[in-house]
């Protein structure tokens, strides 16, 4: 691999401390992970395993108690690194008496653009994120998802090079999921290099490249999706009508075989998969209904 | 002697808070270094020079872009957030004051000071709060909401964000300042009785020096009528007792431009006897050209007492009013007008007999650039109070929009200190805390300032003693019940005590000197009497203490930001 680190730790640790400066929880213990131009890469872990706190070494919002954070070649103090890099924090800590219009273009202002530039890509934002219909109204009237979308249009206003995600997919419905999926991969496509953190295994394994495993603020696993993800001495059959027959043919055959049947199943759709393909259906044909085994669902 | 109207020294002022800096600059040099060293060991001052070098070059490339973006910000949100509520309050006390103010017997009697004093007053007591509370809660707020952390992972200096912040408190408060004081001066115009409209004026007094001759006419002191406050002197009736003022560098040519010239006096009268009911004691003013032996001097130069202060205020402002001459039945004029050319009898008579002779005020009286006028009292046994302040040249008058609106720009220096001192503590306490240490630094400035200056000079002039010691001696007094007189007893103990009570007023004179001498932000007194706000008294301190406190202000800001963590709750 043509590996570039676009961020590099070393040995980063961090213990929160409180207002008397005594120890108050090792959130991060000794992490050393580099994370490479133009990949996806995931950041899991359960809650209170320090994702955050990792994310926030990295922009340099906490000052790290051991070791040592280059992001794009720069110490993570260095704010003028932040130029090149777009951030949505866990949850959406914008400004609420703003309207979303207002929103970017503050932001865009603290990248120094003009106002050319700031409108178009206010513009075109506000499009990607669907928020065409609510751009007038103040963030504090807005639900969960419309905060996240915002705050996703906000980390991106300056068309970043490195985009850190806590969270990306948290408060988001199903289909507001899957465009943020889209948008990841659109992302890399575009070359940048993306970072996320989340618990949700789901959206990790469909979009990320390489991922690394915190507990207990640890680093447990990192590697290639694919590769975790690949068990070799399991095989998975997938066939359409096949009688209980047949079925039993099969079985014999792999016991000639010297292998083991697990299970034999229908396969099932995921619950994501069902919704989102009725909401569009549902798009597509208003007004319809699905009963159980009839909607698009039972056509796969 | 009390010389009041002392003109600021500039120069002195700037040295003085170069001084300041330096030493508070060294200072915190010093203890960052030895934290640092505490804390990382011998890392430590690498580090503490390159976040020096770290801040030079956040000064160094601020861009006026962030900074307007994040002070239109806080516009935004301090109007969002309905501060303007405040107007409303003003709005209805407004509505109320006329009942208050008015005296229902005699409605239209009432002079224009208490008016403008009010009004000045509930714009500095409503706006004040506003300000304070503004700016010590915002960051806090942005802090604990966490909006500032998606803010700095943008590419702003922390540096922008204090100024920006205290930018955008600066103008919300000057939009309310604005809005408060054209109201207030509708009101003043409006409400100020009919008789005493003409009270709204802005005198423009040009002081001079004062000596005195005593009783003998040689050069002395004036007398103490047993009066506490020393602030006048007294001199003597019908002795050679006399007040002189020179005033000294007089623009001629434009006092030329009008004929004559107007002098004003706030003299008092001390009575050792009663005297004659309704006629006030009379003082005689004499022109002296010490060069040209000139001593001019005629009927039209005895005048009489204005013996109260309300009367002494309605004589000066109504002068052209023939209400005055009525008023009181007392024939007191506290404006005295010299024409351009004076008949005056020559007693010095060179030539045998008295003669009437004329002279030219400005070509003959005046001195090169200066004039001199001597005070004698004209009742026998009875004493003329005289102040340095006391008499004066009254150039033309200005508007009363003038000397009003000069008192609210010292207003708005004060709400921009406090904005700017505000937002620097909230850089690094929380909006509770910011609020009290601002609040604190104010009243200190306002109102402790005087009396450690009383202290502090009292403590420099005296051998570096206070009558009856500093703190520890004090206590020791107090609980001992001895008096400041009585000597102490003279062991290690009790030396070891005054040497610590030294130290305490050693630090006393520093952290004097850091609190803004708030003091000079308040000139109402000068518009509510009608004065003009000088440049040179008035104007130029307040400009100059309100500019002393950005540097250091924005510097201290920028780094309790920059070496914070902002996650910390
Ligand atoms: N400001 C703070 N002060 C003290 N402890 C903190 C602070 N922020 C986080 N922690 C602690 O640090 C640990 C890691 O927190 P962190 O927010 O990084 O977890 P996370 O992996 O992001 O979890 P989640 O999935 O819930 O977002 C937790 O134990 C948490 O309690
Ligand atoms: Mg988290």
């Amino acid at each position: 691999m043509s590996a570039e680190a676009v961020i590099q730790t070393r040995n980063l640790s961090k213990t929160y401390r409180d207002f008397w400066g005594r120890p108050k929880v090792r959130a991060l213990n000794s992490l050393t992970l580099d994370v490479n131009r133009g990949e996806i890469f995931g950041l899991l872990g359960p809650n209170g395993s320090g994702k955050t706190t990792t994310l926030k070494l990295l922009l340099g919002l906490l000052f790290p108690t051991e070791g040592d954070v280059s992001v794009l070649g720069k110490p993570a103090h260095d704010v003028s690194k932040n130029e090149r890099i777009g951030y949505l924090p866990e949850e959406s800590y914008l400004y609420r008496f703003l309207n979303a219009d207002e929103t970017l273009d503050f932001y865009g202002k603290l990248f120094d653009m003009p106002s050319k530039v700031r409108r178009e890509r206010r513009d075109k934002l506000i499009e990607m994120v669907g928020l065409q219909n609510a751009r007038r109204r103040q963030l504090k009237e807005y639900s969960k998802g419309m905060t996240r979308r915002i705050g996703l249009a906000q980390a991106l206003i300056n068309d970043p090079e490195l985009v850190l995600l806590d969270e990306p997919t948290s408060g988001l419905d199903p289909l507001g999921t899957r465009d943020m999926k889209d948008l990841i991969l659109k992302l890399k496509e575009q070359g940048k290099t993306v970072v996320m953190s989340s618990h949700l295994l789901a959206d990790v394994q469909d979009v990320c490249d390489r991922i690394a495993i915190l507990y207990a603020g640890e680093l447990k696993v990192v590697g290639n999706v694919a590769d975790l993800l690949q068990s070799q001495d399991e095989t998975q059959i997938l066939s359409s009508q096949l009688s209980p027959e047949a079925v039993q043919e099969v079985e014999a055959v792999l016991a000639r075989h010297g292998a083991t049947v697990k299970r034999v199943s229908h396969p099932t759709s995921t619950l994501e998969d069902l919704f989102l393909r009725t909401v569009e259906e549902s798009k597509a044909r208003p007004g319809r209904r699905f009963g159980p085994g009839e909607g698009p669902a039972a056509k796969s | 002697m009390t010389t009041l109207q002392l003109p600021y020294d500039l120069l002195g002022g700037v040295l003085h808070w170069l001084a300041a800096v330096l030493v508070v600059c060294a200072v915190g040099l010093f203890v960052g270094m030895v934290v640092s060293l505490l804390t990382v060991g011998p890392r430590g001052p690498g580090l503490v020079v390159d976040v020096l070098q770290r801040g030079l070059h956040d000064m160094l490339h601020m861009s006026a872009r962030r900074i307007g973006a994040i002070a239109s910000l806080t516009m935004k949100e301090s109007f969002r957030k309905k501060a303007f509520a405040v107007l409303v309050v003003f709005i209805i006390l407004f509505l109320m004051a006329g009942f208050f103010l008015r005296n229902p017997e005699r409605p239209d009697d009432l002079p224009a000071k208490p008016y403008i004093a009010f009004v000045l007053m509930t714009i500095r007591w409503l706006t004040l709060p506003v300000a304070l509370l503004l700016a010590c809660w915002g960051l806090p707020t942005d802090i604990k909401d966490r909006s500032l952390h998606t803010v700095v992972t943008k590419p702003v200096r922390r540096s922008e964000i204090m100024i920006g912040r205290f930018l955008g408190y600066g103008a919300v408060t000057t939009i309310f300042l604005l809005v408060m004081s054209l109201i207030g001066y509708v009101f003043i115009n409006r409400s100020v009785p009919e008789l005493s409209q003409p009270q709204l004026v802005s005198r423009v007094p040009v002081y001079g020096s004062l000596t005195y001759l005593d009783r003998n006419g040689e050069p002395g002191e004036g007398v103490n009528t047993g009066d506490i406050w020393t602030f006048r002197s007294y001199i003597e009736g019908l002795t050679k007792a006399a007040a002189i003022w020179k005033f000294d560098n007089l623009d001629v040519e434009r006092l030329k431009q009008h004929d004559g010239l107007r002098l004003e006096n706030r003299f008092e009268a001390f009575r050792t006897y009663k005297g004659v009911i309704g006629q006030p004691i009379m003082f005689r003013i004499t022109l002296v050209n010490p060069t040209k032996k000139l001593r001019v001097t005629n009927g039209d130069l005895v005048k009489g007492v204005a013996e109260f202060s309300e009367e002494r205020q309605r004589s000066a402002a109504l002068e052209e009013d023939p209400a005055a001459e009525s008023f009181g039945g007392l024939r007191t004029e506290s404006t005295i007008s010299i024409p351009r050319t004076i008949t005056y009898i020559d007693v010095s008579g060179d030539r045998g007999g008295d003669q009437a002779k004329t002279v030219d005020l400005f070509d003959d009286l005046i001195d090169g650039n200066s004039l001199t006028v001597e005070v004698t009292c004209q009742d026998r046994d009875q004493y003329l109070g005289t102040a340095q302040s006391d008499l004066f040249i009254r150039l033309p008058d200005r508007g009363f929009a003038s000397t009003y609106f000069k008192s609210i720009f010292t207003m708005w220096l004060m709400l921009m200190l406090i904005c700017l001192l505000g937002t620097t503590a909230s850089c690094f306490v929380k909006g509770p805390v910011a609020t009290l240490l601002t609040f604190s630094l104010f009243m200190l400035g306002e109102h402790l300032r005087p009396q450690m200056d009383h202290l502090l000079k009292q403590f420099n002039e005296n051998d570096r003693q206070v009558l009856g010691g500093g703190v520890l001696e004090s206590v020791y007094r107090i609980v001992l019940q001895m008096n400041p007189s009585q000597e102490l007893p003279d062991n290690p103990a009790m030396t070891i005590m005054q040497w610590i009570d030294r130290r305490v007023f050693d630090m006393l004179g520093i952290f004097r000197n850091v609190i803004p001498n708030f003091e000079y932000f308040n000139t109402a007194a000068y518009t509510a009497n009608g004065f003009d706000v000088s440049w040179n008294t008035a104007l130029l301190p307040a400009i100059a203490t309100a500019l002393a406190y950005l540097l250091p202000c924005v510097l201290l800001g920028y780094f309790s930001l920059q070496l914070r963590e902002l996650e910390a709750k």
